[in-house]
């Protein structure tokens, strides 16, 4: 079996999803599959929390891969690999 | 008139006399109220910086023009030198004082001298009346409050100090609408300076509004906004301000042990996903907010306000602390005694750092949650190791010897996002005019949360601009007053459009841009007064010398020197950070 990639989800994500994690199986899939794959997984749609009706990132969504946010690499057609970790966060702010 | 009640009550405590003065249209057009206004009264009676403990030194409660009327508009800005700092400081306060004091009839206070004993002042009508708080010195915030509202009618708001304040420690708060502060700068310590216990205000005075037809629509407007925009209509309601814990600590970026390192391990016991779950009892909102990002919450012994995500912080990684419970009861013991909660962490993480070097062998310890009560309690009185923490980092490590050890700037404690993680808000806290802050441009809001664009936090390119400009927007929302927040929905059109239905006065975003970088340099003016200049522009040197070794915000150092002269130039100040004749000349200063 392929290896997985972790999803973690924060903030209003995982009130949505009821769950701090999951592990998807997927290897060179994009970001945007890879959350696809993971809703199927999650048996819940959370897409809505991070994206607008065209698929792109809302303003303030934050998508981090090992760390390194999306919109500084390929957005949504970032590539991920098995063992990289993924984490959710949908719009949030404080100071 | 329409937004301001055009009366400012100045009482000198020393003599006992109140007199009204009228600052003028020409004053409030090119100032606003808040903290512009307070400021420009301020470098008014004190041209010459005085001891901030002094009877001579001013302190000023200001509200806005639009204090009193729209969403978040209950603020309050209290401004005077800080003992903490010596700079020039506001600090601002939530609740409904600013509310009822433009309700009680007046715009302002600015209080000079000293009481010859304990005093609280009452604002009622348009005036002012001395009276004795003998009866209140030595409660604690909650019981002073309690005290006064029994005596000057349930329906009053009261600002008032705890014993931090009496004692005069450098960083005690003014707390109001029981657990609101007015926290950083230390500016409760000058109203102990003057015997002044509290300021206590009511009336049903309403604020004339000039368009009351579209004040009503764009009421509407902002508000559906507000609701709209997911992090003021949702994230900060919900999950309130601590939901950032687990973004920055994502980033590498949640400073852990005096900001030794990055990533805080137990991040996630603390969050604001864990409050919710656990300490949470509802959620509390200041006057006509929308978004009530406060959290009214309950440990197994008591209930109160908090924490909030800078307490979090301050009291939990930053002490290598994750027991919940003990840091929301050390944050209400705070609001008790009066104290500003990110400076007695940050002192507290000094100070442990401090003990662990051996340069404080008596001093607290690393992860001791269990006495974090007691430190806080000893430094509101000054008693035990808290008559060392009372000094706050910067006075506490050099006594010890070891001043590269304290978080801060200009002497006063950074905050919770640590400046390698984001070049622009390292920008930010090294310009701030009133020290190690992250309320004078926000750069984390692009740098990190993507607010309103998103930026390469490690990049230098641009951010002295941006944070110039960040800098001009937050002292105009601080001016009009407004919470901040509420940029996260609406925008600087937004805030003129708000000026316009209220006062009737048309404010192009330009000329509101222009009264934030009038108020920006002439802060910058009163501080290159006091002795401040390039030098005091830097950050503590472990943020140009040390790196993190694991997390996303790994092996990178801050790169002011990349951004400073840039800064100073957008400024039109000259290489040593002072505002140059051209440009005082432009603001009309």
């Amino acid at each position: 079996m392929a290896g997985t990639v972790s999803v973690k989800f924060y903030g209003l994500m995982r009130r949505r999803v009821e769950r701090t994690g999951l592990e998807v199986p997927a290897d060179g899939v994009t970001v945007l599959a890879l959350l696809r794959l993971a809703e199927e997984r999650a048996g819940r749609t959370f897409l809505d929390e991070l994206l607008d009706r065209e698929e792109g990132l809302l303003t303030g969504t934050i998508i981090l891969v090992n760390g390194e946010n999306v919109r500084l690499k390929d957005g949504l057609r970032t590539r991920v690999r098995a063992g990289d970790i993924v984490d959710l966060f949908s719009p949030a702010g404080g100071g | 008139m329409n937004g301001w009640t055009g009366k400012i009550v100045k009482v000198d405590l020393s003599r006992g006399t109140r007199e009204s003065v009228d600052v003028g249209d020409s004053a409030r057009r090119r100032y606003l109220g808040g903290r512009g206004l307070g400021v420009r009264l301020y470098a008014d009676l004190c041209p010459v910086p005085k001891d901030p403990l002094a009877k001579e030194n001013a302190l000023l409660f200001l509200t806005g023009p639009l204090t009193g009327t729209l969403m978040t508009s209950g603020r309050t800005q209290v401004v005077s030198r800080s003992p903490l700092t010596g700079t020039i400081c506001d600090s601002s306060s939530g609740g409904n004082f600013g509310a009822a004091l433009k309700g009680a009839g007046i715009d302002g206070l600015v209080i000079q001298g000293r009481a010859p004993g304990p005093v609280y002042l009452r604002v009622h009508e348009g005036e002012v009346e001395v009276r004795d708080a003998s009866a209140f010195w030595g409660l604690d915030t909650q019981k002073t409050q309690k005290g006064i509202l029994e005596e000057a009618g349930a329906r009053a708001s009261v600002a008032c100090i705890g014993p931090a304040g009496e004692n005069q420690v450098p960083f005690a708060a003014i707390m109001n609408d029981k657990d609101r502060a007015a926290g950083r700068g230390g500016l409760g310590a000058v109203m102990g300076a003057k015997n002044l216990k509290a300021v206590a205000a009511s009336g049903n005075r309403a604020v004339d509004i000039a368009d009351p037809a579209g004040y009503k629509d764009l009421a509407s407007r902002v508000d559906r906004a507000v609701d709209k925009n997911p992090v003021t209509g949702k994230s900060l309601q919900v999950l309130g301000t601590s939901v950032l814990v687990n973004v920055i600590n994502a980033h590498g970026m949640y400073p852990t042990e005096n900001f030794r390192r990055g990533i805080f391990n137990d991040a996630e016991g603390t969050s604001g996903e864990k409050i919710a779950e656990t300490l949470l009892l509802r959620q509390s909102s200041c006057f006509k907010c929308p978004i009530g990002c406060g959290r009214t919450t309950r440990t197994k012994n008591k209930h109160g306000e908090g924490p909030e995500y800078e307490t979090v912080w301050a009291f939990g990684a930053n002490l290598g602390i994750s027991d919940l419970a003990a840091i929301a009861e050390a944050n209400y013991a705070c609001n008790e005694l009066g104290l500003d909660t990110i400076t007695m962490g940050g002192t507290l993480g000094c100070a442990m750092e401090l003990a662990e070097a051996g340069a404080w062998p008596a001093g607290p310890k690393w992860g001791e949650a269990g006495r974090l009560l007691e430190w806080v309690t000893e430094t509101a009185y000054r008693r035990g190791v808290g008559a060392e923490l009372a000094l706050g980092s910067k006075r506490l490590a050099a006594k010890r010897g070891r001043p590269e050890l304290a978080m801060q700037v200009k002497g006063m404690e950074i905050p919770a996002y640590d400046p390698r993680g984001a070049q622009g808000m390292a920008l930010s806290y090294a310009t701030s005019n009133r020290g190690g802050c992250h309320m004078r441009a926000y750069m984390i809001a692009p740098e990190v949360l993507g607010h309103p664009v998103f930026l390469d936090r490690f990049s230098t390119a641009g951010k002295a601009e941006l944070v110039a400009l960040f800098q001009d927007i937050s002292a105009v929302v601080d001016s009009a007053i407004l919470c901040r927040f509420l940029q996260f929905a609406v925008g600087i059109s937004t805030f003129a459009e708000m000026l316009r239905v209220v006062t009737g006065l048309d404010f192009s975003d330009e000329e509101l841009l222009s009264i934030g970088r009038r108020v920006y340099t002439l802060e910058r003016l009163f501080n290159a007064k006091a002795g401040f200049g390039r030098a005091d522009d830097t950050l503590p040197p472990r943020f140009f010398d040390e790196e993190f070794q694991t997390g996303s915000s790994r092996h990178r150092r801050v790169r002011l020197e990349e951004m400073l002269d840039e800064y100073y130039a957008v400024r039109g100040w000259d290489p040593d950070g002072r505002p140059m004749p051209q440009t005082l000349a432009e603001l009309g200063l």
